[in-house]
């Protein structure tokens, strides 16, 4: 066969989209397709962070700083071999499908459901998802897991555009009016904050800040 | 001096190519207008196009002259015209050729910057693909696999989750 550049395998399996089966195929025929594949299949998985198989290797993401958070809801983690990739850094956006996911997942592994244990297991992947995702432009939180920690997070990330708060109380906005106008000022890149019903004017808050 | 990068070439206006085995082509002049990496090549007599044959410059530029009234696409609809999996018959005849001549159109389009046949012959490849399993693909497209089967079961066991999407 004659082989093709790059560029050309990247239009091929972008025409495939949205048929993740069909891409999956495809990243099993070979080492070099499987390189070029991977990045477009894990492009945007949020309609599928409901699926407990995804949410475990999601899970082998996390590093020790991370996992730390859960510590106290003793959670056995999944504990395979190193991921072939990091399939993370390819995710360009999570949404609250996410939260599905986590307590399909939870169900699953039989833990006793409690709102404690599916915040702190979200809290810690929305931190992995900060560090490892270079490409994670759309982010939807609610208003629990809006923590200082993922705040700082916040604050050092260069390429979220689009952050949607959702079950966001009036205390919660007055609270943390402060922390998302220091957001936006810290994090140019931000564009649109959504506060499920209340969109904020970026320029608003700038003011805000100054 | 004009190089026929105008565009009021008019309709009997011709420049010459010649491929990289030596064949000349004399062509409407509003094709190379359109793909301007054409008219690098136009009229030199010792000029000719690194990398394309005569037989395969021959089939895209076919290609070219059918299609020489389609409007032109900003760059801004590259992503829908790409999603776009439909295929006109005189495209899908066009390139019901064998897969070498296929992958040759492929290169050539994207060596010559003529991206509509480019996305055409991708598209065309993407078909050839589609419900097809690894082996087949691989069977289809002549390809070895050079995965372990340790390798191969740890990307199925961390990618199952696509597999049924």
């Amino acid at each position: 066969m004659i082989t093709l550049p790059e560029e050309c395998y990247y239009i091929i399996f972008n025409n495939l989209r949205p048929r993740l089966k069909n891409l999956f195929s495809c990243a099993l025929v070979n080492r070099y397709w499987c390189r070029i594949v991977i990045p477009i299949l894990w492009n945007d998985p949020k309609d599928y962070l409901k699926d407990i198989r995804l949410i475990e290797i999601l899970l082998l993401s996390l590093n020790s700083n991370e996992q730390i958070l859960l510590i106290p809801f003793k959670i056995s983690l999944p504990n395979y071999q190193k991921p072939l990739f990091e399939y993370t850094s390819y995710i360009t956006n999570v949404n609250d499908l996410l939260d599905l996911g986590i307590i399909k997942w939870l169900r699953y592994k039989k833990y006793h459901l409690g709102r404690e244990l599916a915040n702190a297991m979200k809290s810690s992947l929305v931190v992995m998802f900060l560090r490892t995702s270079k490409n994670l432009s759309c982010l939807t939180l609610n208003e629990i897991i809006c923590n200082q920690i993922i705040f700082e997070k916040l604050y050092e990330n260069s390429n979220v555009t689009s952050l949607d708060l959702y079950n966001v109380s009036d205390d919660f906005k007055s609270k943390t009016i402060n922390a998302l106008a220091k957001l936006l000022y810290e994090n140019p890149t931000l564009t649109s904050v959504d506060l499920f019903d209340n969109k904020i004017d970026i320029e608003d808050m700038k003011e805000v800040k100054h | 001096m004009d190089n026929g990068t105008s565009n009021s070439a008019s309709e009997n206006e011709t420049i010459t190519l010649k491929s990289c085995d030596g064949i000349e082509f004399h062509i409407d002049a509003r094709i190379a207008n359109r793909y301007t990496l054409l008219n690098n090549w136009n009229g030199g007599e010792s000029a000719c196009i690194p990398n394309v044959n005569g037989k395969v410059l021959e089939k895209v530029l076919e290609w070219c002259e059918h299609h020489i009234n389609d409007p032109q696409l900003n760059c801004g609809d590259d992503d829908s015209r790409r999603r776009n999996t439909i295929i006109e018959e005189w495209d899908e005849n066009f390139l019901s050729c064998d897969q070498d001549m296929l992958f040759e159109i492929i290169l050539a389009a994207n060596y010559l910057e003529i991206k509509p046949l480019l996305d055409l012959g991708c598209k065309t490849v993407a078909n050839m693909m589609k419900s097809k399993s690894p082996e087949e693909i691989r069977s289809a497209f002549n390809i070895d696999n050079d995965y372990t089967p340790e390798e191969e079961e740890q990307f199925r066991k961390e990618n199952e989750w696509a597999e049924d999407y």
